[in-house]
């Protein structure tokens, strides 16, 4: 067979393999590397020897974000072989004599002939992009905690002319500064939700073991956003049938915050004469609470991002154009903080119904 | 008459205070920073003292922990931030303070309310 001019031969190839840029290993079916380059030897701190021939799953390590083993049947390329498809993750890697290390892993199956011979596990460092992730978190901390200072002294001076202090003032001007107030409300609430979003994914919140009383909790909820809810000509009931008081041993402001973020939404989504209904229902080693509304729902095709961040269903954004499509996002990151779940239904201009499950008791890895 | 010590470096917002404080019959004085507020504190004796935490020369965990040295110290000491939920507020509070008000939501009403609420506090 004559060689085209476009084909790399195999020592070229080899060469190829050796050269490229991003870490590869490759192995069989039984896990052991039969072929490493050189930046993943290099990444991984072993020479040729060490490596090839040996185990992939002894010699690297995997971990998840908070440092616990991930087991051999749940790593990338034993996925990989498994499903007979290509398997990607953000996790870590840890080689000789080395701190783990965040990775992109792309791992995908090798078939020859029909035959499934083993894997390709592709991977890159991240930890650039981590430090860049931080840097962000950091940065939109920082703003906030600026930014709130003139909010200060906006709200405070309205106030002062509002309220007399500087003299009286009529009702045009009354008016003029409510709505000065009013979206200096609103712009700390945005902050407030900033701060919490980047918080939690720097994963700086130090959770707080406090005795919650959840229904206590929601009722100075319902008591917070009345004046609103009353304005739009919506009720907020509580609805909380036990004799005693539904305690939880968590993270009191986090709680008040994930039932705060929903309300609020309920509310927001509401029409006039809506009823927002918030109930805590205890069981044995959970507490759910579940916060209900008879506004404009969510739309089927636009449920299964409702969590994501930045997202704002089309029906929402036609009615209402201020939001940030960052409170659900931010709630569903605080239930999972707390080690709990949240769901929902949903039927457009009917009715949505959002559940938290929150554990009794916060189990606070160490 | 009651006595409050405001301590807020930005002057707007000092100033702001000691409007409202003292439209509400408190008698009021101000300082700047933690050291200006150290010895007025001493002279004042107030009731009361609202204390930011960011200030310069002197910021406001600083403060409490001189503070508490002073025999005579009684007062209240209301932690003014825009930080909620931070380790310098659970500082503060580990260093005798008796509440947290975030700056940015506080009004008029609040601030005399929150005053009043600490002095009949225990």
């Amino acid at each position: 067979m004559s060689a085209k001019k476009t084909d790399f031969s195999t020592d070229e190839l080899e060469a190829a393999f050796d050269g490229m840029g991003e870490a590869v290993v490759i192995i069989n079916t039984r896990g052991i590397v039969v072929r490493a380059n050189g930046v993943a030897l290099k990444m991984l701190g072993y020479r040729t020897t060490e490596f090839i021939g040996q185990l992939f799953y002894k010699k690297v390590k995997a971990l998840t974000a908070d440092h616990r083993i991930i087991e051999s049947g749940s790593r990338p390329t034993v996925k990989a072989i498994l499903s007979g498809q290509s398997v990607y993750d953000y996790i870590y890697y840890q080689g000789k004599n080395k701190a783990p290390m965040p990775v992109f892993v792309s791992a995908s199956p090798i078939i020859k002939n029909g035959q499934m011979i083993g894997a390709i596990d592709i991977f890159r460092d991240i930890s650039m992009e981590e430090a860049v992730d931080q840097m962000k978190s950091e940065f939109i901390s920082l703003a906030s905690h600026q930014l709130r200072t003139p909010l200060s002294s906006i709200k405070t001076y309205s106030h002062l002319i509002l309220d007399g202090y500087m003299g009286p003032v009529d009702e045009q001007i009354r008016l003029a500064l409510r709505v000065i107030v009013s979206a200096t409300d609103r712009m700390n609430e945005l902050i407030s939700t900033l701060l919490s979003i980047s918080r939690m994914e720097s994963g700086t919140i130090v959770l707080r073991k406090d005795n919650v009383d959840i229904a206590k909790t929601a009722l100075e909820v319902i008591n917070d956003i009345a004046v609103i809810a009353g304005s739009k000509g919506v009720e907020v009931k509580l609805e909380a049938k036990d004799k005693e008081p539904v305690l939880i041993r968590s993270d009191r402001p986090i709680v008040k915050e994930i039932i705060a973020n929903l309300v609020s939404n309920a509310v927001k989504y509401s029409m006039d004469n809506g009823l927002v209904i918030v109930a805590v229902k205890p069981q044995a080693a959970y507490v759910t609470i579940s916060v209900s509304d008879n506004g404009l729902g969510i739309p089927a095709q636009s449920q299964a991002q409702i969590f994501s961040k930045f997202f704002r269903a089309h029906n929402v954004i036609e009615q209402e154009t201020n939001g940030t499509g960052l409170g659900l996002y931010l709630v569903k990151g605080l239930v999972e903080q707390l080690g709990g779940r949240i769901s929902f239904t949903s039927e457009q201009d009917k009715e949505t119904v959002f559940k938290v499950k929150l554990p009794r008791k916060i189990v606070v890895k160490e | 008459m009651s006595k409050v010590l405001i301590v807020e470096d930005d002057k707007d917002l000092n100033k702001a205070y000691d409007l409202i404080l003292s439209h509400f019959g408190y008698d009021v004085q101000t300082a700047f920073d933690g050291q200006e507020a150290l010895k007025k504190s001493r002279q004042f004796r107030p009731d009361v003292i609202l204390l930011d935490l960011l200030m310069p020369i002197m910021g406001g965990l600083e403060f409490l922990k001189q503070f508490a040295k002073d025999p005579g110290s009684k007062a209240k000491v209301l932690i003014f931030t825009n930080m909620e939920n931070s380790p310098e507020v659970n500082e503060a509070y580990s260093l005798g303070a008796h509440r947290c008000i975030i700056k940015s939501w506080a009004e008029p009403q609040h601030l005399s309310r929150l005053v009043s609420d600490a002095l009949l506090a225990r």
